[in-house]
């Protein structure tokens, strides 16, 4: 038995785009014990939407509580609210919910997967993957008009409508971007340098994802078919705009790479499935009601399952509101993950888990 | 060469979520990418303070990062330019007056220049960062300035002779 050391990473890395600390407990530079330490950025977001915000305008409140995956958290809240007013939403409106959904998922996805690239030392395959991310940044601007933080999503609808314009540019965007989705496949599927780094580090098996409740990409890696726009259908039909269910065997970060890239030929064929078969009809629900009872909503957030609940007490301020972010499921199996692999390694698995703290510690 | 020379062809951008969203994050990682492309100015993001020069700050301030902020500012060698990122490094934005939040990096260490926005938008973020670095070339102004009225001679006939004095003193005993 060698000498052990203690190596603290974070709280502010080169690696690491928001604050979290991991200490990290090494032998021969082999991960030992891993203690993670991720509650840096708890501003009170559910105390304030309790008491400072009335109930319509918590959506765009809760879209803060995280830049990446901003819709799916304003979706979840609106639909929460959705059952305590006792509204059914029109149908166009769900369709432009999933329809961006899964365009944040497009650049969720790819961020993730440069950031990987990057953490691995390989950063022309960094730049790579940025650049053709950016599409949909600028499809998003298209459609929500702002990059990040779309406010799409209220109580009751959508606030905008895709304009017949906007869909022929996002129809002809996506066709420019499938060769390179082909291109990005090949590389981080082939690469012989990202392999090292990426091939059976941060593995997990299936047995322990199972245990440790793991949920999202990290999950599907693992052989675990877990999806949430696999079990809902009543909110959003994600079946009748083409979703399948994709898992890889493994569980290390390649596979977490090559599931991220095979989800996103979904994506595409998803939004194509909505452009072309948009239905007609207003865009919102109006409703004077005020939030009565208990409800709980279940959504697909790019890191894997969001879950709100929502009480209220027929007042414009709501008694409680329960966030469960997917990252905050998957820190057990993380801390796992990163046991007995070497230190050298831990930032591109860091990566490849894709935390996001800002939704864990809200 | 002097360093100074070189300051500001080159300065190195340290990046630091005080509590944000992420959302300002990822666009300084758009800047990096290359449609935006902040490497023309030199820049480069790093992850040492002791080496950087311009310090971006996105987020509101919570109670828990408050100390590494500071920390992190204190241990950047002068001169150094701070750039709040995002209306809520600004002034708090949306999260202002929640529990857990300070609400503006200001209250705690000094800022040179504020990028509102939310999230900022990436040709925002290159604007503030080139506002930055006028500012960075003025304080390396200011400290050479200081410098060389260190370095001035001495003039005898204004100042005291202090060792005659001292002999003086001496001298009677």
């Amino acid at each position: 038995m060698g000498k052990q050391y203690e190596i603290p990473l974070g709280a502010q890395h080169i690696s690491l785009l928001e604050p979290l600390h991991f200490k990290f407990t090494t032998e021969n530079e082999r991960i030992v014990d891993t203690q993670a330490n991720l509650f840096y950025v708890h501003r009170g977001i559910e105390a304030a939407c309790c008491s400072k915000f009335k109930f319509r305008q918590v959506s765009f409140v809760v879209g803060r509580v995280c830049g990446l995956c901003s819709i799916s958290h304003s979706t979840a809240y609106s639909q929460v609210a959705e059952k305590l007013v006792k509204i059914e939403i029109p149908r166009r409106a769900k369709y432009l919910r999933m329809l961006v959904i899964e365009m944040d998922r497009i650049h969720s996805h790819l961020l993730c997967l440069s950031h990987v690239a990057e953490n691995s030392g390989y950063e022309a395959l960094f730049m790579k993957t940025m650049q053709y991310r950016e599409f949909v940044m600028e499809l998003l601007e298209a459609v929500c008009g702002n990059r990040i933080q779309y406010d799409f999503s209220i109580v009751g609808g959508v606030t905008r409508d895709l304009k017949p314009m906007v869909a022929e540019i996002i129809l002809k965007r996506l066709k420019i971007f499938l060769p390179q989705l082909d291109e990005l496949m090949d590389i981080y599927k082939n690469n012989w340098t990202l392999s090292l780094k990426n091939k059976n580090a941060g593995a997990i098996t299936r047995a322990d994802a199972m245990r440790l409740n793991v949920v999202g990409p990290f999950a599907r890696a693992a052989g675990l078919a877990v999806d949430v726009r696999n079990e809902t259908e009543d909110l959003l039909p994600w079946k009748e705009v083409g979703f399948e269910m994709i898992t890889e065997t493994g569980g290390d970060a390649y596979a977490r790479n090559i599931l991220r890239l095979r989800e996103l030929y979904i994506s595409k064929r998803i939004i194509e499935n909505i452009i072309h078969g948009l239905p007609e009809s207003p865009l919102v629900t109006e409703t004077k009601a005020f939030p009565d009872g208990e409800a709980v909503a279940r959504i697909e957030a790019p890191r894997g399952e969001l879950f709100y609940y929502a009480k209220g007490n027929k007042t414009q301020v709501l008694e409680r509101l329960k966030i469960k972010a997917p990252t905050f499921s998957n820190v057990a199996a993380m801390v796992e993950a990163l046991n007995g692999n070497e230190y050298g390694s831990a930032p591109a698995i860091i990566a490849s888990f894709d935390p996001c703290l800002s939704c864990t510690a809200r | 060469m002097k360093l100074s020379a070189f300051r500001k062809k080159s300065p190195w951008i340290l990046h630091y979520n005080a509590g944000g969203c992420n959302g300002c994050d990822i666009e300084i990682l758009a800047c990096l990418a290359p449609k935006y492309d902040i490497e023309r100015f030199g820049m480069i993001n790093t992850g040492n303070p002791k080496q950087s020069d311009i310090l971006l700050v996105t987020g509101p301030v919570t109670k828990r990062s408050r100390e590494r902020l500071v920390e992190i500012y204190s241990q950047m060698p002068e001169p150094k330019v701070v750039v709040c990122c995002g209306v809520c490094a600004c002034s708090g934005g949306v999260f202002r007056d929640m529990y857990n939040c300070e609400g503006g990096v200001d209250q705690f260490i000094p800022v040179d220049v504020y990028v509102c926005g939310c999230g900022a938008r990436p040709e925002q973020i290159i604007d503030g960062v080139v506002e930055a670095l006028s500012i960075l070339e003025k304080k390396t102004k200011a400290m050479e300035e200081t410098v060389q009225l260190k370095n001035q001679p001495v003039n005898e006939g204004t100042q005291l002779n202090r060792r005659n004095t001292a002999a003086a003193i001496i001298q009677p005993q």
